[in-house]
């Protein structure tokens, strides 16, 4: 049995958590897959999780858990691993899993798998693999000793839609206690560095403009698109450090990674610090006037042309239906 | 603002080869000689001990012979030895080997190495002696007390990109000590303002820098021998530049693969990185990569004046060792065991002062007499007019270097060497070139040739970005005079890419700087013609990340 944890913060569930649903299916090969929840109040978000193809969803419910800290958490996730008794338990790789995950591993004296980004074999010879040296050598490694075993996914490593739905499952609450006074951290209001930051690693879309793009002005064409299609809007470096878009919708080597369904390129090169921010994203759209960029190595779909002649017309046609 | 002040007795900035055997050797005289210990502390801007450090290299083992006798059963990285010396002269489709090996490139009893490895190596045994090496600190200011230097403040953390301090704001350090030793590397920042401030510099020649630019290859086995060395000249360079390319086999598939071209070049639309390129694409030495991977890169100036350029490197509570003082062996391009010597000597000569409680100029020129009677002088001393002689071009150094074997360095011609900046020439204002693409410049393949900013992500640099440039540029020269004159020289010079002439609006050149790309390697401190850049330490912790390099 696999026992899935997905993450919520105030209410709202992590999309990587259907990643993890996605690699859960993909380990199980048939045997079952359930998913736990821990927050102060989620029952909308365990009958979220509870269409989903899986045997269970088990909610531990306390008042203590309104804002996530790392002894609560490792409480309520201890009481949902005890009382599914898995052999695996994947968690998404996140900040709050990194935060509490080594310590619920730790306590229970079991092998954490961190980062993983694939599965490979089955029953007893599964192996997962995962990035060592900064992504310059992946691993295969396979935990040892007694189950459960806590392994950790990438975000991105496995696609959200394909987490297989059509159930639904029953919704069990478990009991946790959680003695308010054994949690060591007080939380405090969330730290916010940027005003409306925006999480690009959560949209399904993103429309991305490079320097092609000419001017300040223009941005607005890219706008135009990303609202015809009920997309983000990003950039590459040169965009962001001309202060042409803030700083946080930056993707690559150092603003964010992103892995959309639907990624589209405007008037970018291609640079590797781009890439490697953006390589996950399923299909590649990229609009240059250089046939040469390197954009188009990794573009599923390119279309060489003026993205001032090709994005009004994609507009119109957008618009159309 | 409260600033922590720590007191040693011997502080060391820089923890290359030169700052690690200066610490050694303290631990080392302390255990001989008892007494009292000193305090010995290393800062060192990268994140981790050695991650800055990168060079050819080809390494003299001499020093590290009577640093660390037992080097070998402590298990000293020396890659592979030196089994074979080919010296080649390139012309632009073809090679001509050079009939014997000149003496000073022969590299018999040498050893290939990763300087990055060899001074993590270096850096364990410092701390196994209970050394702290302060990691992630940089230098940032000389803390003086009129002509004595008594410290260095480290660099503050947690300052954002317009100067405003954020939430994990933490003021730089105050290291208070008795003789501080610099080790700050080629034109380091807290040499140049020492030079500045105490000339330093005062009847010597000018310094004199050469650009090196190299990446690690991995291609199919059988391609050269491990313990290869290979050094060419002529082509990409006319006969008026300085420089040469290199092919280490390293074994295991890999080869260091590099290129030098010196900061003394005439043509302002020269680009360093593009003849390295070049280089590449020779049909020579894309024979040995092709089909291969190039899997790191990197860019550090040299310094290669040679000895009439090496500034006073005493002072009252000061000491110069390594590039940072200009100990480098051009003719046999080799620093390494000159900035390990250096290092030794400093090491010992302010040991002695601390003791003798007299740490004044007077009492440090001892490093100066120390330096005389070693091998520094013996080899640095007859090959004093080598580099200055290149001045004249390929064919005069070339015709000079095979003199100075002769006669042991006297010449009959006193050369004089100038800052290689001020030989830059200005554009043809008549004839101005249509666009600023480089002069050297050839189509990039992305498979054995790259650009810049490709590069740069193989460096493995990463900066806070949330922080003020470190590159302190008076911009109003760029699009006046400096843009007109010289065509932007540094979009060219620079390896990282750092520099970028972006148009406004209505047309008008504006100098970009991509702070987070720098690799640290001081050229544009160096080369660029008005000399109004300045590059100062970032936060620390920042710059590339040179595994293996």
């Amino acid at each position: 049995m696999i026992l899935v944890i997905a993450e919520q913060r105030d209410g709202r569930l992590n999309r990587a958590s259907w990643e993890v649903i996605a690699a859960a299916q993909t380990l199980a090969k048939g045997s079952p897959v359930k998913v736990g929840i821990a927050g102060s109040s989620v029952a909308a978000l365990a009958s979220e999780l509870a269409t989903a193809d899986v045997a269970e969803v088990l909610v531990a419910e306390h008042p203590a858990l309104a804002s996530y800290t790392p002894d609560g958490y490792a409480m309520a996730i201890r009481a949902l691993v005890d009382a599914a008794s898995p052999t695996y338990v994947l968690m998404p790789h996140t900040y709050q899993t990194r935060d509490c995950a080594p310590a619920i591993a730790a306590r229970m004296r079991k092998a954490l798998i961190t980062d993983a980004t694939g599965i490979s074999g089955a029953g007893a010879d599964v192996t997962f693999t995962r990035p060592m040296f900064q992504g310059k050598l992946a691993a295969q490694v396979k935990p040892l000793g007694e189950p459960p075993f806590f392994v950790t996914f990438q975000i991105g490593a496995f696609r959200a839609d394909a987490a297989q739905k059509g159930g639904s499952a029953p919704v069990t609450p478990v009991a946790v206690q959680i003695d308010a006074s054994a949690i060591r951290q007080k939380p405090e209001a969330p730290f916010q560095e940027a005003k409306q930051a925006v999480d690009l690693g959560q949209a399904e879309r993103i429309v991305a403009v490079g320097r092609g793009i000419k001017s300040q002005e223009n941005i607005a064409v890219a706008e135009k698109l990303a609202k015809a299609m009920g997309a983000e809007l990003a950039a590459s470096r040169p965009i962001c450090d001309n202060g042409w878009l803030p700083m946080e919708r930056q993707i690559g080597s150092s603003g964010q990674t992103v892995a959309p369904k639907l990624y589209v390129a405007l008037g970018i090169s291609g640079a590797i610090q781009h890439l490697v921010g953006m390589k996950g994203a399923r299909t590649i759209v990229a609009i240059n006037k250089d046939a040469d960029a390197p954009i188009f190595e990794v573009a599923d779909y390119g279309i060489v042309g003026d993205l001032f002649e090709v994005v009004p017309a994609l507009i119109a046609e957008l618009e159309k239906t | 603002m409260t600033r922590e002040t720590l007191d040693v007795d011997i502080l060391i900035v820089g923890g290359g080869p030169a700052g690690m055997s200066a610490a050694l050797r303290l631990a080392q005289l302390q255990k001989q000689q008892g007494g009292e210990p000193l305090s010995i502390a290393v800062l060192e801007k990268s994140r981790e001990p050695a991650a800055h450090a990168m060079s050819g290299a080809v390494l003299d083992p001499s020093t590290l012979r009577d640093l660390i006798p037992d080097f070998q059963q402590k298990g000293a990285p020396l890659a592979v030895p030196v089994l074979a010396d080919h010296v080649y002269f390139l012309t632009q489709g073809g090679r001509v080997a050079f009939p014997i090996i000149p003496p000073p490139l022969s590299n018999h009893g040498n050893f290939i190495i990763s300087l990055n490895v060899f001074t993590r190596w270096l850096a364990q045994q410092v701390e196994s002696e209970g050394i702290d090496v302060f990691t992630g600190f940089s230098g940032q200011d000389i803390l003086m007390d009129g002509s004595r230097v008594i410290g260095v403040r480290t660099g503050d953390r947690g300052i954002g990109r317009h100067g405003e301090q954020k939430p994990a704001f933490e003021p730089g350090v105050d290291v208070m000590a008795k003789v501080t030793i610099f080790c700050d590397g080629v034109r380091g920042n807290l040499t140049k303002e020492l030079e500045r401030r105490l000339q330093l510099g005062a009847g010597r020649q000018p310094e004199q820098f050469a650009i090196g630019l190299k990446e690690l290859w991995e291609v199919p086995s059988g391609r050269l021998p491990a313990g290869t060395v290979m050094h060419t000249m002529g082509y990409p360079l006319r006969l008026e530049e300085f420089g040469g390319g290199f092919v280490y086999a390293m074994g295991d598939g890999q080869l260091s693969v590099g290129f030098v071209a010196g900061l003394d070049y005439k043509d302002p639309l020269f680009d360093p990185h593009m003849a390295f390129n070049r280089f590449k694409q020779h049909p020579f030495i894309a024979s040995l990569l092709d089909g291969g991977t190039m899997v790191r890169y990197g860019a550090k100036a040299l310094p290669e004046g040679g000895w009439n350029t090496i500034p006073r490197p005493y002072m009252d509570g000061g000491l110069l060792a390594g590039d940072a003082g200009s100990f480098l062996n051009s003719m046999r391009l080799k620093g390494i065991h000159l900035a390990m010597r250096t290092g030794m000597l400093a090491a010992e000569s302010a040991f002695e002062a601390v003791r003798e409680n007299d740490t004044s100029a007077s009492s440090l020129e001892r490093y100066q007499r120390k330096i005389d009677a070693s091998p520094v002088r013996a080899e640095l001393y007859p090959v004093r007019h080598v580099h200055q002689a290149f001045g004249h071009g390929l064919l005069a150094g070339l015709a000079f270097s095979g003199v100075s074997l002769v006669t042991r360095g006297w010449s009959p011609i006193a050369f004089h060497g100038d800052a290689g900046h001020e030989r830059m020439r200005r554009l043809n204002a008549s004839a101005p070139p249509r666009d600023l693409r480089p002069s050297n410049e050839i189509p990039i393949d992305r498979r054995l040739t790259f650009d810049k900013v490709t590069n740069v992500h193989y460096s493995g640099t990463a900066h806070d970005e949330d922080q003020p440039a470190h590159l302190l540029v008076h911009t109003e020269v760029c699009s006046s005079i400096c843009g007109p004159e010289y065509g932007h020289p540094c979009t060219r010079f620079c390896p990282a890419n750092v520099y970028e002439i972006v148009r406004e609006a209505d047309g008008a050149p504006r100098l970009q700087i991509n702070a987070s790309n720098c690799v640290h390697c001081k050229t544009c401190d160096i080369m660029d013609p008005y000399q109004v850049i300045t590059w100062v330490p970032p936060e620390g912790g920042g710059g590339p990340q040179y595994n293996g390099m």
